[in-house]
């Protein structure tokens, strides 16, 4: 069980997330909807603590001031003030927005950087996974990720999160800029992800409707604050939502 | 054939100098600036543990002068450079400073004049293709070689060295995969100061341990540096053999007191045909995205 209670970020004196409580049952898939602006990314920041070194990092140059207030549990743990590498090592791994693999190094070191917490055997399993997961990651293994088209990128993403062994696997916006039939394979192998490992997974979107049927629940965020919570189908019967956000 | 002969050892001499520069530059980002001043701790510490208190033998100093500049290195991280880290004005002044605080601290300990040397490893020489090159020329060659092949094996297959690279290509997308960013950072310096220093032990008994070297050293390890692409190592290699032979050849034709002349109108060049060097992404990279 992993969960986020009342979190609160601001920018200076703007606030990006507004009270933002969101429960993820394990092996479950959360879906996170909201247009630009609306907090996804800024969430999946604080879930993954790279905001600690967003924040640490800006506090250095005298930049922006940072304010991030909340409590986020890992099966009872507290993680709020975990740093992102120790995040990771708990099992909560972030496959970033615009996905961000090693552009010079190739495929299957890509791989191997992901793997750096797991040991030889997890490893071996790990790569036999992914590589059954996406069979077209198998054709390019020597190819360097910079060269990849953007669906081969997205599913190495997803690949080398999963070879850091996750527990909660965040996906922030993977269908970005994909074509219809990449989006296919990225949602079924999402789906696939968590019927066969069980690994919980929170996914956002700006689109919803290509996620909406692999979800158990969906949140709505809009200016920083959750608007709307249900399952997949009450969130599409909601009639506001059917016209922001599925292109109804 | 002179040309030829010289102009490979002094192209290998000058990558060993800047390797070590580049490799904190590619995995840390961060200019080491006091890397001529541990280049010359190395030398002075194993020439201290050979002469004075200790009289060890030639191994067991040299490993223990090198072991002893990595963990300076570390150390120069872990209390300084991490309170400062991503401000590049400020890792350069503070490295700088503390580069001018260990050599001007040597030269007022006793660093002076040229009593301080270093042996070879193995004396005498030889002739290869008609020309007499010593035995130690030999030996930095075939060591610098092995370097470079260890490192490269080390940074590909080496489970923490492919984490430096992941670390030195995207500092955010490697801490969320479990890589710990300041690890990563101390184990790049520690190496980087380590590689000064074997280079100070290889190079230095080609000549005194003063401390103007430490910092001719530093320039050339920049010079090297800039010209091959900030933090690319096919670059510090190509750029050590553009910068190695054109020294070679003025030397041959005109003086060797040009040497230094070179590196720096090198530098200059570069920096008005090509800012980002040979092999250098800084620019490039940021416009594809």
């Amino acid at each position: 069980m992993f969960e986020a209670r009342e979190m609160m970020v601001f920018y200076e004196n703007m606030i990006a997330l507004n009270n933002v409580s969101i429960d993820v049952p394990d092996g479950k898939i959360i879906g996170i909807f909201g247009s630009n602006s609306a907090g996804k990314s800024t969430l999946m920041y604080v879930l993954s603590g790279i905001i600690l070194d967003i924040k640490k990092k800006e506090e250095m140059r005298g930049g922006e001031r940072i304010s991030v207030y909340g409590k986020l549990t890992l099966d009872g743990e507290d993680v709020s003030s975990l740093k992102p590498h120790l995040r990771a090592k708990k099992g909560i791994v972030l496959c970033p927005e615009r996905r961000r693999i090693f552009p010079e190094s190739t495929v299957m070191e890509n791989l191997k950087i992901g793997s750096y917490l797991s040991d030889k055997e997890r490893t071996k399993d790990n790569l036999e996974y992914v590589l059954n997961l996406f069979p077209r990651l198998k054709d390019h293994l020597k190819r360097q990720g910079g060269f990849l088209s953007g669906g081969e990128q997205q599913m190495l993403a997803i690949g080398r999160a999963l070879m850091a062994n996750p527990k909660v696997l965040l996906l922030d916006e993977p269908l970005m800029g994909l074509s219809p039939a990449y989006m296919d394979i990225v949602i079924g192998g999402t789906k696939e992800i968590r019927d066969t490992k069980g690994i919980t997974i929170i996914i956002t979107e700006q689109y919803a409707r290509p996620v909406i049927p692999i979800i158990d629940n969906g949140y709505i965020l809009e200016n920083g604050s959750t608007v709307l919570s249900g399952t997949g189908a009450e969130l599409l019967d909601n009639p506001d939502v059917k016209s922001a956000y599925f292109g109804v | 054939m002179e040309i030829i002969v010289y102009g490979v050892i002094n192209s290998v001499i000058l990558s060993l100098m800047a390797l070590g520069f580049t490799l904190v530059y590619s995995i840390a980002r961060m200019p080491n600036f006091a890397h001529g001043a541990l280049y010359i701790t190395t030398g002075y510490l194993a020439w201290l543990f050979m002469n004075s208190f200790m009289s060890l033998p030639y191994p067991v100093a040299v490993v223990l002068a090198i072991g002893i500049t990595a963990a300076i290195g570390a150390l120069i991280y872990r209390f300084v450079m991490i309170r400062i880290r991503g401000m590049e004005i400020s890792e350069i002044i503070a490295t700088y400073a503390i580069g001018l605080a260990i050599l001007e601290g040597l030269r007022w300990g006793g660093l002076r004049g040229m009593t301080f040397t270093l042996p070879p490893f193995i004396a005498g020489s030889t002739t290869i293709l008609g020309v007499s090159v010593d035995y130690q020329r030999l030996v930095i060659v075939g060591i610098g070689l092995a370097t470079f092949a260890a490192l490269y094996l080390f940074t590909h297959f080496n489970r923490v060295g492919l984490a430096l690279r992941g670390i030195a290509q995207d500092e955010r997308a490697a801490m969320m995969l479990g890589i710990d960013s300041d690890m990563t950072a101390i184990i790049s310096l520690a190496l980087g100061s380590g590689l000064a220093g074997l280079a100070a032990i290889l190079l230095l008994p080609l000549g005194n341990i003063i401390v103007e070297v430490g910092y001719n050293v530093l320039i050339f390890a920049i010079a090297v540096s800039v010209i091959g692409g900030l933090g690319s190592w096919a670059g510090t290699i190509l750029a050590s053999f553009i910068i190695g032979f054109a020294q070679i050849l003025t030397e041959a034709f005109l003086s060797s007191h040009y040497q230094m002349v070179v590196a720096l109108l090198a530098i200059i060049i570069t920096l008005l045909i090509k800012p980002s060097g040979i092999f250098g992404k800084q620019k490039e990279l940021e416009e594809r995205v």
